[in-house]
């Protein structure tokens, strides 16, 4: 192929992407009439919009990129990463049709104004809204600056990674400006069917470059026949008591059972942030959770990822020269239309999760923030174009780190996940716990945090900068900060709900309580099933992402002396694909049989709560404003002063 | 067929042109500059495949093809004819070039006829493309 027509292909492509983007938004924007259904597309998507756009936003670019590279490095010795399907789609089916039917019944539109509602908490309010600008900033910043390096380089330099990272950035700003969340809904369908395509595009070049499934298994035997290659093919242990990665003491692989557990919970993290919630609240009705979650997220993109990016990772691990962006290169010159078809996949991606966090943020700090604690009176229009300017500065914002701080970029984006997971207690709260109180779930969330934190490289650099120096590295005793974090937070929870008032709700939770008991109650079948389901859950957790994965080394045979695996393929991407399979199963029977997400319709009538006197806040909220600069003069002072004695 | 439908069924054409008819045009393309008659045929079925997605998507929202599409994919037909055409007079194509080409036009050719022939039936099928007149018996009934 000639130089020209790969120096067409893609410009073309992204040509064509952008005119598309943009068609989209001002259908959107037509659709969307005035500024009233800016954030929530007037709560009418269907149900297979929100399924598609959930599914694709919880894969997002992360596995094309980081996953098929995580196996590639690593082999097989982290399977929980294949069980990714399964986790994503866990926390949706345990929390979405509840949290519909409550945000329904209250008007509510997003989990901020969920957590000020039930619980009456401006700390759950501003921990919503930092998990939703870490996703915005560090989370899609860290993809978008992984694939704008990638088209920098098929451009041969010619645009920088700032530049491309910036014209993607303002296609996005675009559509997400003109037509909100419609458009992130309308074009997220699109999105996500482009960036299954490239997951199956990029699965299917690996295999025929390599010869064959066959082929890539047979020097997968190879490998695991040497000694050593063999640990890529095995995980080392339950746990080991490291004190993490970076500290001399740590020995031994780090890809623990213990250490999958804590990714899995990682992954349960996304369906509980602000952004799933989003899209949760912007459906029509609660009719399409269980097939969603079960079917769309768990079977089609678990399956994606299971034997899809197993394959690009395998194929990695026999052939370096099979990275997505070697295969990006090598495309380039013999099929730059493939290579534009993939490319457009893989940035669909990576702006699917980027736009709806994007908004997401901006609206939680205009919406959620702003406007309630120091400007009650912007008008519903003002509301709305201040959000489309702090979602083109937190676009900004973004690629300047993503070209400027790297490090920091980095070290944010690997928090958000493990931060937006200890969401659960407060969302567990609401949906099903009743016992868990206003206080233990906001201090269980705050020691949640500092679990992750302090088990991260973020929490390692703030101390350092501080002059203190913690005792480990990152993720001591091979436990990852998502499970840390999560250890404290459940104790706290468990301590404090136990020792507080359970019966110290306002209103707003009085009345979910008793809508949610009255609507939605469990019937006697599903009741009986209970012990089954907690059977079921628990076994699975043990033996597809617990200690229990250890059985996967061997189970189906182990290579040596002539002998290969039973079934052609890796012991444990074998069980991976076994507990994939059965883990489906398990979320069939927890949506439809459990009735946890399955569909129920009903007329919700809005929740009228008692008249309040409304007082003038101009007052109070100069105040606060006043507060907010003097906290910030001084915590600021406080910080230069203790860096300047003790940091270093 | 109401707004929210029409831009559902928008949503998912797009896709499945995206999807699987660039792909497919991608099959075609490779396929012509190797000279390998097999990859222009698959592109050449996954471009079957795409127009076959669509015409499920049009039963499912029971609508057929909307006038921008058939004038968009007429004149795309057309174009790769004349294309087709040219380089062929010009004697630039090769015969596995050649068969790709008449394979791809002849394929595209019978699937929208036959799309005709069992949505409308064969008369009425034929109907669509001319303006129907109304004769005067008619009119007077």
């Amino acid at each position: 192929m000639t130089g020209v027509a790969a120096q067409i292909w893609l410009p073309l492509s992204l040509l064509f992407y952008t005119a598309v983007a943009l068609y989209w938004a001002r259908i959107a924007a037509r659709e969307n009439r005035d500024y009233e259904t800016y954030f929530s597309a007037a709560h009418s998507l269907s149900s297979w919009i929100v399924a598609m756009l959930m599914a694709g936003a919880s894969v997002s670019c992360w596995f094309l990129l980081g996953g098929s590279a995580e196996i590639g490095q690593h082999g097989f010795s982290a399977p929980a990463l294949l069980q990714a399907g399964i986790a994503l789609a866990l926390p949706g089916t345990i929390f979405f049709k509840r949290m519909w039917f409550v945000c329904q019944r209250l008007r509510l539109s997003s989990q901020a104004e969920l957590f000020r509602s039930y619980y009456q908490s401006d700390f759950l309010v501003v921990v919503s809204t930092v998990i939703a600008i870490l996703f915005a900033i560090a989370f899609a910043g860290l993809q978008m600056r992984a694939l704008s390096h990638i088209i920098s380089t098929l451009t041969g330099g010619e645009a920088s990674p700032l530049v491309v990272s910036m014209v993607l950035s303002l296609v996005m700003f675009g559509y997400v400006a003109i037509g909100g969340m419609r458009a992130v809904a309308y074009l997220g369908v699109f999105q996500t069917v482009l960036l299954c395509a490239a997951m199956v595009g990029f699965a299917g070049y690996a295999l025929i470059d390599l010869g064959g499934f066959g082929a890539l298994n047979s020097r997968l035997l190879a490998l695991a026949s040497d000694p050593n290659g063999a640990p890529l093919f095995s995980v080392s242990g339950v746990i080991h008591f490291t004190a993490g990665l970076g500290r001399a003491d740590a020995s031994g692989s780090p890809d623990t059972a213990m250490m999958g557990f804590g990714l899995t919970l990682a992954f349960m993290g996304f369906q509980a942030s602000p952004l799933a919630s989003k899209i949760v609240l912007s459906a029509n009705n609660a009719r399409g959770f269980a097939a969603g979650q079960t079917w769309v997220m768990a079977g089609v993109f678990g399956g994606l990822i299971v034997f899809g990016i197993a394959i690009m990772g395998a194929a990695m691990l026999v052939e370096p020269g099979l990275s997505v962006p070697n295969i990006f290169m090598t495309l380039e010159k013999v099929s730059p239309w493939f290579m534009a078809w993939l490319l457009i996949g893989a940035i669909a991606g990576v702006q699917l999760v980027s736009a709806l966090a994007l908004l997401v943020a901006g609206e939680s700090l205009v919406r959620n923030v702003y406007k309630p604690y120091f400007h009650a009176t912007l008008s519903r229009r003002d509301t709305v174009n201040l959000t489309r300017v702090v979602v083109g500065i937190l676009a900004l914002a973004s690629v300047l780190m993503q070209s400027l701080t790297p490090i920091a970029l980095s070290a944010l984006g690997s928090v958000v996940l493990p931060m937006s997971f200890q969401l659960w207690a407060p969302l567990l709260g609401v949906t099903w716990l009743r016992w868990i109180t206003r206080p233990a779930a906001a201090t269980g969330v705050a020691f949640g945090l500092a679990g992750v934190i302090l088990t991260e490289p973020l929490g390692y650099e703030i101390l350092s900068f501080f002059g203190l120096e913690l005792p480990w590295g990152r993720w001591p005793w091979t436990i990852h900060s998502a499970a840390w974090g999560m250890a404290a937070n459940l104790v706290v929870v468990l301590i404090i709900s136990a020792i507080t008032n359970r019966e110290a709700f306002g209103e707003e939770a009085q009345e979910v309580r008793r809508f949610l008991q009255s609507a939605l109650r469990v019937s006697g079948r599903a009741q009986a099933l209970r012990s089954v389901a907690w059977a079921a859950i628990l076994i699975w957790l043990f033996l597809a992402v617990g200690p229990g994965v250890e059985f996967g080394n061997f189970a189906f045979g182990v290579p040596g002396a002539g002998r290969g695996w039973i079934l052609g393929m890796p012991s444990l991407w074998a069980w991976s694909a076994l507990f994939w399979v059965l883990g489906v199963g398990l979320l069939w029977f927890l949506a439809y049989k459990l009735e946890m997400a399955s569909p129920v319709t009903a007329v919700i009538d809005a929740y009228e709560p008692r008249p309040r006197l409304h007082l003038n806040q101009g007052q109070r909220e100069r105040e606060r404003l006043r507060a907010l600069v003097i906290t910030g003069a001084v915590g600021f002072g406080l910080a230069v002063l203790i860096a300047f004695s003790f940091g270093r | 067929m109401g707004t929210p439908a029409r831009i559902e069924r928008g949503i998912l054409v797009f896709s499945i042109w995206a999807a699987l008819g660039f792909l497919g045009l991608g099959f075609v393309l490779e396929g012509f500059t190797r000279n390998a008659i097999a990859l222009s045929l698959l592109g050449t079925a996954i471009i079957m495949a795409a127009l076959g997605a669509h015409i499920v998507v049009n039963a499912i929202f029971q609508q057929g093809f909307t006038t921008g599409e058939a004038t968009l994919g007429a004149a795309a037909y057309g174009a790769m004819v004349l294309v087709f055409i040219v380089a062929w007079l010009s004697g630039g194509l090769s015969s596995a070039n050649y068969l790709s080409g008449i394979a791809l036009f002849g394929i595209l050719a019978i699937g929208f006829i036959a799309y005709l022939t069992t949505r409308y039936g064969l008369r009425d099928a034929f109907s669509r493309f001319h303006p129907h007149e109304t004769s005067s018996k008619e009119t007077a009934r």
